[in-house]
């Protein structure tokens, strides 16, 4: 494979990749983190998470529309930053709403059923949000930017010859805060204190009396809004949405998840971050179309030596 | 108590097994020896580890430590001349697939093939010219053809070492060596019927090439049908004659005890290991199972028997061990045991707790 | 004699309806005759994926990568721009066996795993063959595919006696063909659903544990359902080439999506009982294909003048992901459930 580098620019390459990398593997993880979560509580793949994270960049798009018609032109700056702080406020709470109705209204009466029964169901609801898409969005692709530029090309500073532009930025400082904030959600809240009870085993924290529906409720709200908020940043950074996008990056986030051991929330960050970096440099150093095929290999191989994870543990069936 | 070593060979050899969950000590340093022909069985208090013995025994748990011994030997996958050929081919495939991807499959196949088609159509294509343009071609990007042939090569050999190492010791080899189970909540094939569920248990005995099955061929049917009938004959063996084309989930719970027994011994076991056959079964079926566990041994199999009906254990085992908190408290006959202090006590302290 | 169960009943009946089929007179119905042959093509495919999905119970999500890639097996080996220009059995048994192989290699790394892995493998997988048939354009043509695909059907027999070039590829001789080889297809996977090896992949997808404790292997058992599926798909997808005498672009026709249409299709039927597929596929297919267009024409002209939200097109995937959702929470089992035996 022919490295693509620019002449005697190797070393800034380097860093730029590393930077996107590091970007582009946050996004992931706030995505994967949504497979993850809930699949630790009731070990389903929740197929229809990719296209929950498309609806919410097409929320992004279509909230940053009806802003522009209200104000004019908007252009980086203190509009622009009202514009980008509704956003991140309204769409997690429309993508984590939006998941709790799913799971309300499709996975809840299954939850006895064979697994078989949920992950198709899963499945068909992916169909339908795609669907939805096609319709609010149309098929073919729209750009943020012609509409409004939220966010500078700017760089925010420079380190040596490498610029951390502020697109980049804005995902890190959006991304970090909310790992932290999951991180303490999980560890020393009452409901995440359930969320852990029930993960490790429904019927006897159900026995326990932990209301064990509200738990998963809680779980797909917090997955969604995760889903969301990587939407506002994703269409920020990106600046393009398109109805189909929820699959391709859905796939990458459920790869993260399982890379880093499905149901394992550090896992599902270190699996995104893994696959960010995987993504940015097989992108930057190979012909970008087979990155796909690296990661499927990484993949593969991973799963032979190291079935379950890089950070789960065993499961054991119970006999 | 007599110990695995003094006896000639035990059939089933348990020496020191210890299973571990974590923390958790499931069985501690438990040591089991199961004679031929007789009916042993493995009491004792709920959750002192007799299932995950039994497990640990199956295949389904790797012991932390210990040995499982049958008939002298561990039961594992052996590492055939036979594996090691196909795993060899399956790497140097590999090998050449990740060759090929590295020196661009594309453009090898655009100069050996594209570039070599005759200009005139009916012109034969000369394959040699095709090879020595491919040869060139490789030639002239060794670096890359090396690395990726090696790469594939190592990496898919030492998947497939993983990967066999991993199975080197499921239930299946387990089962296929001469063991064979039921379960303590009932794992039938609940939407197959009563015939096949046992007809699966005799899976071995089935000689049927692929395109015998896919086309019936007389060979096939007639093995199918001597399969059946003694499918047949074991069924009623266990006492359900007559309902074959019955789904397994639509038998009563009973007789669902009774077909999961008829499929294990559809395997023909040496020893077959009966996983509390009596749960939930009122007095009345618990005494015909005690006749039916009895003639199952006098066909000819071992049975080990983990039970709480301490009526239906005394009254049919040949020795018994008692498990308490995961390790081996006692041992002994039926009579020794039911005298031994602490298999009193730990039976008693299991009233405590509750 | 048993007297016929239901399943065999309604396979016969849709067969007999199929035999029957080309002498209606289609073209004044608006019915394009050879969307006819694709259903048939399209119930082979979903017929293989049933093995796999159906008895089997695996969760797999890229069973169009195996049709695409038994389609461009075919292509290489028929097209006139490459030396290997052999005749449509040879052609269709190696891409057969071909797509067989993948299967096995794809599935060997991850059948020991939990289940919700092979989904994750089958769908990236899905992804990376789209990638290749679109990079490996010298051999597979890419965006351009393979055009012109005309081969003699039968090995020794010269086109003369066949009549013209291409004549076996067309309707009505093609569409009795893939309902030939469909026949063959569904009597020899009933054939083989009855047999040990059936009885072990059922086995295996009721309660893998107490199969392995049967001394069943999962893990190969598993793989065989694997490679007869992935065959069969790659013999639709060998038809599928012949059918369009060319390798269809493959971002189109072997996406994740056609992978999760069949699949509703065989939920819809019923899982694991092949007449209950042959339904699904006839019925879901033949709205998609067929009575969505003349829906749509018939809504543009009567109302909604170029309005998208009024064209059924654009709702399909909102059509297969509700059939999927409905049949899951009131009718698992399909509309022609499986029987194995008879309850009384």
């Amino acid at each position: 494979m022919q490295p693509i580098l620019a002449d005697g620019n190797g070393g800034a390459l380097f860093w730029e990749l590393l930077v996107n990398g590091l970007v582009m593997g946050s996004l992931f993880a706030l995505i994967a983190l949504g497979y993850s979560l809930v699949y630790g509580i009731i070990e389903l793949v929740n197929f229809a998470h990719g296209d929950l994270f498309m609806l919410g960049a097409a929320m992004t798009y279509t909230l940053t529309a009806l802003a522009v018609s209200w104000f004019g032109t908007v252009t980086p700056g203190g509009m622009s930053f009202a514009i980008v702080l509704g956003l991140l406020l309204i769409v997690p709470f429309f993508c984590g709403g939006a998941n709790i109705l799913i799971d309300r209204a499709v996975y809840r009466p299954l939850r006895r059923a064979p697994r078989l029964v949920p992950l198709v169901s899963a499945l068909g609801v992916s169909f339908v949000l795609v669907n939805i898409g096609q319709l609010w969005i149309g098929t073919s692709p729209l750009s943020l930017e012609n509409k409004a530029q939220l966010v500078s090309d700017d760089s925010l500073i420079q380190m040596g010859e490498v610029p951390l532009k502020w697109k980049d930025a804005v995902v890190l400082i959006t991304v970090v805060p909310v790992m932290v904030g999951l991180t303490w959600l999980v560890k020393f809240t009452r409901l995440g204190k359930a969320m852990r009870a029930t993960a490790q085993n429904l019927v006897a924290a159900q026995l326990m009396g932990i209301g064990v529906e509200r738990v998963i409720a809680s779980t797909f709200f917090v997955g969604g809004y995760l889903a969301g908020l990587a939407a506002v940043v994703y269409t920020l950074k990106i600046g393009r949405i398109e109805y189909q996008m929820g699959f391709q990056n859905g796939l990458y986030a459920f790869t993260a998840a399982v890379v880093g051991g499905i149901g394992n929330i550090p896992g599902a960050v270190l699996g995104g971050l893994l696959l960010g970096f995987i993504y940015s440099f097989g992108g930057g150093y190979s012909q970008g179309n087979w990155v796909d095929a690296l990661i499927f290999g990484v993949l593969i191989v991973l799963l032979i030596f190291r079935p379950t994870g890089l950070l789960g543990s065993r499961s054991r069936e119970k006999v | 108590m007599t110990t695995a070593g003094e006896r000639a060979q035990a059939l089933l050899d348990v020496r020191k097994l210890t299973m571990r969950f974590g923390g958790l000590v499931a069985v501690n340093a438990v040591d089991l020896a199961v004679d031929s022909g007789q009916i042993h069985s493995v009491i004792g208090p709920n959750g002192a580890g007799k299932t995950t013995l039994f497990n640990a025994v199956t295949g389904i748990y790797e012991p932390t430590e210990g040995h499982v011994l049958f008939e002298g030997h561990t039961l594992a996958r052996p590492l055939s001349a036979w594996i090691l050929i196909r795993t060899a081919i399956i790497a140097l495939l590999a090998g050449l697939l990740a060759m090929t991807f590295f020196v661009r499959a594309d453009g090898l196949w655009k100069a050996a093939i594209r570039e070599n088609m005759p200009a005139v159509r009916t012109d034969p294509f000369s394959y040699r010219q095709a090879a020595s343009t491919a040869a060139e071609y490789l030639t002239v990007r060794s670096s890359e053809a090396t690395t990726g042939f090696v790469g594939g090569f190592l990496v898919t050999l030492l998947g497939a070492l993983a990967l066999w190492n991993r199975s080197r010791r499921t239930t299946d080899v387990v089962a296929l060596g001469g063991i064979a189970r039921t379960f303590q909540n009932i794992r039938l094939f609940q939407n197959m019927t009563v015939l096949e569920n046992v007809l699966v248990g005799m899976d071995r005995k089935f000689s049927a090439t692929f395109l015998g099955m896919g086309l019936r061929l007389p060979g096939a049917r007639r093995e199918e049908r001597e399969l059946a009938a003694k499918a047949d004959e074991l069924l009623a063996f266990v006492g359900i004659q007559g309902r074959d084309q019955m789904l397994a989930k639509n038998l009563p719970y009973g007789d669902q005890r009774r077909l999961e027994i008829a499929r294990a011994m559809a395997c023909e076991p040496k020893l077959l290991l009966l996983d509390e056959p009596a749960a939930g079964m009122n007095p009345k079926e618990t005494i015909d199972l005690m006749g039916l566990i009895r003639r199952i041994r006098d066909r000819g199999f071992t049975v080990l028997l983990i039970e709480h009906h301490m009526s239906l254990v005394m009254g049919i085992s040949d020795r018994i061990a008692v498990l308490d908190y995961g390790a081996k408290i006692a041992e002994g006959t039926p009579l020794e045991v039911k005298n031994n202090p602490k298999v009193i006590e730990a039976y008693l302290g299991k009233e405590e707790v509750h | 004699m048993t007297p016929p169960s239901r399943s065999a009943i309604a396979g016969g009946v849709l067969f007999a309806m199929l035999v029957v089929l080309p002498q209606l007179p289609l073209a004044e119905w608006g019915i394009p005759a050879n969307l006819l042959t694709e259903l048939l093509i399209l119930s082979i495919l979903a017929l293989g994926l049933n093995v796999i999905l159906g008895t089997t119970g695996l969760l797999h999500l890229g069973i169009a990568a195996f049709y695409g890639i038994g389609c461009c097996i075919t292509g290489i080996l028929t097209t006139s721009i490459f030396p290997f220009q052999t005749n449509f059995l040879v052609a269709m048994m190696v891409s057969a066996f071909g797509t067989a192989l993948v299967g096995l290699i794809l599935g060997a790394p991850v059948l020991r795993l939990r289940g919700d892995y092979l989904a994750l493998v089958t769908l990236g997988f899905g992804q990376i063959v789209i990638t290749v048939l679109l990079e490996f354009e010298n051999i597979t043509g890419g965006k351009k595919t393979l055009q012109g695909l005309f081969p003699p059907l039968l090995p020794f027999v010269s086109e003369g006696t066949m009549g013209r070039r291409g004549d076996w590829q067309t309707f009505p001789h093609f569409y009795y063909l893939c309902l030939g080889l469909l026949a063959i297809v569904y009597l020899g996977l009933g054939n083989l659903e009855r047999s040990r090896l059936g009885r072990g992949l059922v086995a295996v997808r009721e309660d893998e544990l107490a199969a392995g404790a049967m001394g069943l292997n999962p893990a190969r058992l598993k793989l065989s359902a694997l490679a007869i599926g992935a065959g069969v798909a790659g013999l639709a997808g060998s038809l599928f080439a012949m059918h369009n005498t060319n390798t269809t672009e493959p971002q189109n026709s072997f996406n994740f999506n056609w992978s999760i249409i069949i699949l509703a299709a065989i939920i819809l039927g019923g899982l694991s009982s092949r007449a209950g597929v042959l339904w699904g596929v006839v019925l879901l297919m033949g709205f998609d294909k067929i009575a969505s267009r003349i829906i749509d024409d018939s809504l543009q002209a009567a109302a909604a003048d170029g309005n998208t939200a009024f064209r059924l097109s654009n709702w399909r995937l909102m059509i297969f992901g509700l059939v999927l959702i409905g049949m899951m929470r009131f009718r698992p089992n399909g509309l022609l459930p499986e029987r194995r035996g008879t309850s009384k």
